[in-house]
């Protein structure tokens, strides 16, 4: 028997997925320009437009089950589009949670691009080779991915957190220190300094009207300098505060590492059932312990006041980088057990 | 003497007990798992040589980086990691208290609100009170000199997670030393109609069978062979001398006496009809040959390697095809005569060829090897348990943060009939991460007690503001 992929018209799936990249880059570019220029019609398209990529993923990944009886996931083009997808929904409930959608633009435009790169993976139907054959393979890779998806999301939180931090020392010149600020905001006696009362002045009467906004100020040059109409500091001075933009890569490399402590352990009991020991030393076994360190470094330094803020932005931007060698460049450049490229 | 050893090992749990001291050694443990992930493992000296440049060859070499996971230095680290987890476990996790209830200056933490509440102080402290039970508050209530306070106290009992973190990396680690001390793994190919020993275990295992499944596949970059399965046959008869027969497939091993056996591979091994002079030689030809093995041939110095089983020979071409089934067969062979190739030769089944002195070789039928991967790992429970101890520490440190709010109340001056709630968050990790529910917490609570409809209480709250 010899098996075809079938030609003449698209299937559903690949339909989906164009319908997705679509929805991904205009919802990107919908953002982007919501971030540059606060027009709240943007994101009211921008929104919706990643709500409907992130459902046409989704749809994508269970038609093409459905067409090719295959578990979707189990080789690059499967794993990059639930990657993606799974990142926008992470993505979409942390910036509902916490109102960040003036990220938005930066996480859809490179879920399209991976959505995209993973299409180019795209063989046609190939039953999985034996190993991949479990029940397992629809447990750990979903949770690996999804980690990866996690540390997606933190790393545009990190990489926009130091673009924030870097423009406000580029701002700062002789007259105020942004390092010593941050390193201030590492001694909780000292905490007070911070205005925190902006939270309070808004506080008696007028009630709260929004329980997620941001209180504190930790940028006064960026502040400053929006005041007198610089564009780039008021778009900079409208993202929350450096302080809760480092609780935020906290917490979402807090919903990253368990997930990938859990996508570790699911894969040691496959392996356990299908190669005979739970644990290889495979390279990409050992590409995900490395990472799984960098963000236990990032968990553990940031139990440190002095370490939050810029340095543990930094690791975070290294642990994704981390995740992408374990992803790609395991994958493709460094043969082992676990090489599944088509 | 005592005096130095007492400093010794103040200086070593100063040391080991910190967490920027243990951070660094989880760095040494990261890099050197990288090195292992860039540095192929388990190579030929000879493959490094060809990869890199002769010194950093080397280097590799000399270091251990080839198999790095198992030099002495990897284990090592690993083992001050315990045994800085351990240090820090005692001396810092393990004592860890909470602060005591004592009164704070509400306006010098970060996390702080007054809300003004129409009612005596009596009223609002009993509302104050329902308000944070019903949310899951453990509510505590103290005076200091006349003035009572109300601590409320959440998730108090998830400052253990990092106990518990810590408690099932150690876990994992004693049940892979206990494979190290007692369990034991290896490989054993095994031929068709061969029957071989169970390693470690009273038992037989027989492979009657092997067969293997494989796919052809169109793809839009060409045609690509997919193995779809791999099937062992077996009959395992144990102590009792009673055989059973059962069959290993990949993703699925077999339980014998302990000892899971898996399917790992598969190959070829080939017999032969060696004759010299036209006379069968029955030694050389009762054999199984592996591939890789030779046939030596007595009296003229020459081997014959057998280099590659090739399963199917093009018909039109006569090379070899990528088709991994097997249709129209064929055996590489190699002559070597005092370590020097004398010639090679592509021989399909059934038929012969000469290889000098009078010597004649036919292969004459290939019969499959199923590669067996056998393990005893008698840490796999502990393991898997403190894999998931080590997940429900994750789970509890990163998801239950333990905080305490500190509320005082006061009769509020300007307004009489009025009570004002001051309200304050502390938290095991700082102010910031508590930022957003703090502020949620006094909105509900503004909500509840200054309901929105009120609006003449409203207004009368406004005017004294
Ligand atoms: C070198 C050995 C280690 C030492 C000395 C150490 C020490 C510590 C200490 C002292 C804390 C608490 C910090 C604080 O709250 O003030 C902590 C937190 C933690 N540790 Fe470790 N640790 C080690 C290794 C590990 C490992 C291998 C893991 C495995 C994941 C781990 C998981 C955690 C977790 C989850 C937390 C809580 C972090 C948070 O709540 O944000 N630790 N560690």
């Amino acid at each position: 028997m010899q098996t075809a992929i079938g030609s003449g018209h698209m299937p559903l799936d690949e339909v989906l997925l164009v319908i997705a990249i679509g929805a991904y880059t205009i919802g990107a570019l919908a953002l982007i320009v919501y971030f540059f220029s606060r027009e709240e019609w943007l994101a009211h398209l921008g929104i919706p437009l990643a709500l409907a990529g992130c459902a046409a993923q989704f749809a994508q990944l269970a038609a093409r089950f459905e067409i090719t009886h295959v578990w979707p996931l189990l080789n690059l083009y499967g794993s990059l589009s639930l990657f993606s997808a799974v990142s926008v929904g992470i993505f979409i409930y942390f910036a509902f949670r916490y109102r960040l959608w003036f990220a938005g633009g930066f996480v859809l435009a490179l879920a399209a691009l991976f959505l995209a790169y993973g299409s180019t993976w795209n063989e046609g139907v190939m039953p999985p080779v034996p190993s991949l054959q479990s029940y397992w393979a629809k447990i750990h890779v979903p949770l690996v991915v999804s980690s990866y998806a996690a540390f997606m999301v933190a790393f545009v939180m990190a990489a926009l957190f130091l673009v924030k931090y870097y423009f406000e020392r580029g701002l700062e010149g002789n007259r105020f220190s942004v390092s010593r600020m941050m390193a201030v905001a590492g001694a909780e006696n000292v905490r007070s300094t911070y205005d925190y009362q902006i939270a309070q002045m808004a506080m008696p009467d007028a009630g709260i009207s929004s329980p997620a906004v941001v209180t504190k100020m930790d940028t006064p040059n960026i502040a400053q300098a929006a005041a007198q109409g610089n564009a780039a500091a008021a778009w900079m001075n409208a993202m929350p505060s450096l302080a809760q933009m480092d609780v935020l890569i906290y917490r979402i490399v807090a919903v990253g590492l368990p997930l990938l402590t859990l996508g570790i352990i699911t894969g040691a009991m496959w392996a356990h059932e299908s190669w005979g020991a739970y644990w290889q030393w495979d390279p990409k076994e050992t590409a995900a312990l490395f990472s799984w360190i960098v963000y236990a470094i990032y968990m553990h330094l940031h139990t440190r006041a002095q370490w939050r803020g810029v340095r543990s932005a930094w690791i975070s931007l290294v642990g994704f980088l981390s995740i992408m060698f374990c992803y790609f460049g395991v994958n493709l450049w460094i043969s082992g057990l676990h090489s599944y490229k088509v | 003497m005592t005096a130095a050893l007492r400093s010794f090992y103040d200086d070593f749990t100063r040391t080991f007990g910190n967490v920027l001291f243990a951070v660094c050694l989880l760095l040494a443990w990261g890099l050197m798992t990288l090195a292992g992930v860039i540095v192929d493992q388990g190579k030929d000296p000879a493959e490094y040589f060809s990869m890199y440049a002769p010194p950093l060859a080397r280097l590799i070499l000399r270091l251990g980086i080839d198999n790095i996971y198992h030099a002495p230095y990897y284990v090592g680290m690993i083992g001050l990691i315990l045994l800085s987890l351990a240090v820090c476990t005692f001396k810092r996790v393990i004592p860890a208290r909470l602060p005591a209830l004592r009164p704070v200056a509400v306006e010098r933490i970060p996390l702080n609100a007054t809300i003004r509440v129409r009612g005596d102080e009596a009223d609002v402290r009993s509302r104050v009170e329902r308000f944070f039970t019903k949310r899951g508050w453990l509510v505590r209530k103290r005076e200091f000199g006349g003035t009572e306070w109300t601590f409320a106290d959440k998730y108090n009992w998830a400052r253990r997670g990092v106990l518990v973190a810590h408690i099932g990396f150690t876990i994992i680690a004693a049940g892979t030393t206990v494979y190290w001390a007692s369990g034991f793994s290896g490989e054993t190919p095994v031929v068709v109609g061969q029957t071989i020993d169970v390693p470690h275990r009273r038992a037989t295992l027989r492979l009657n069978d092997f067969k293997f499944k494989i796919q052809p596949i169109m793809t839009k970059s060409g045609m690509v062979y997919q193995p779809i399965d791999y099937v062992s046959y077996v009959t395992v008869t144990g102590a009792d001398g009673i055989p059973h027969e059962r069959t290993i497939r990949v993703n699925h091993p077999i339980d014998i006496g302990g000892s899971l056996f898996y399917q790992s591979s598969y190959g070829f091994a080939l017999r032969f009809l060696v004759s010299h002079t036209g006379t069968r030689d029955a030694a050389l030809s009762d054999k199984v040959y592996e591939v890789g093995e030779s046939i030596t041939l007595p009296g003229s110095g020459r081997q014959i390697q057998i280099d590659q089983f090739v399963p199917t020979v093009d018909r039109q071409t006569g090379t070899p095809s990528s088709d991994p089934r097997i249709n129209n067969p064929a055996v590489a062979l190699e002559a070597v005569q005092n370590g020097e190739t004398a010639g090679a030769a592509l021989v399909p089944i059934g038929t012969w060829i000469d290889v000098g002195d009078g010597w004649r070789i036919t292969p004459v039928k290939y019969v499959m090897v199923s590669g067996l991967q056998y393990r005893y790992d008698p840490g796999v429970p502990l393991v898997g348990i403190g894999a998931f101890v080590l997940l429900a520490g994750l789970v509890i440190s990163f998801y239950f943060l333990p905080a305490r709010l500190y509320v005082r109340l006061r009769h509020a001056e300007l307004s009489p009939g009025f009570t004002d709630v001051e309200l304050a968050a502390t938290t095991v990790k700082g102010y910031d991460i508590f930022e957003t529910q703090f502020n949620e917490l006094v909105a509900e609570l503004q909500r509840t007690f200054n309901p929105p409809d009120e609006g003449p209480e409203r207004l009368k709250f406004a005017e004294v503001t």
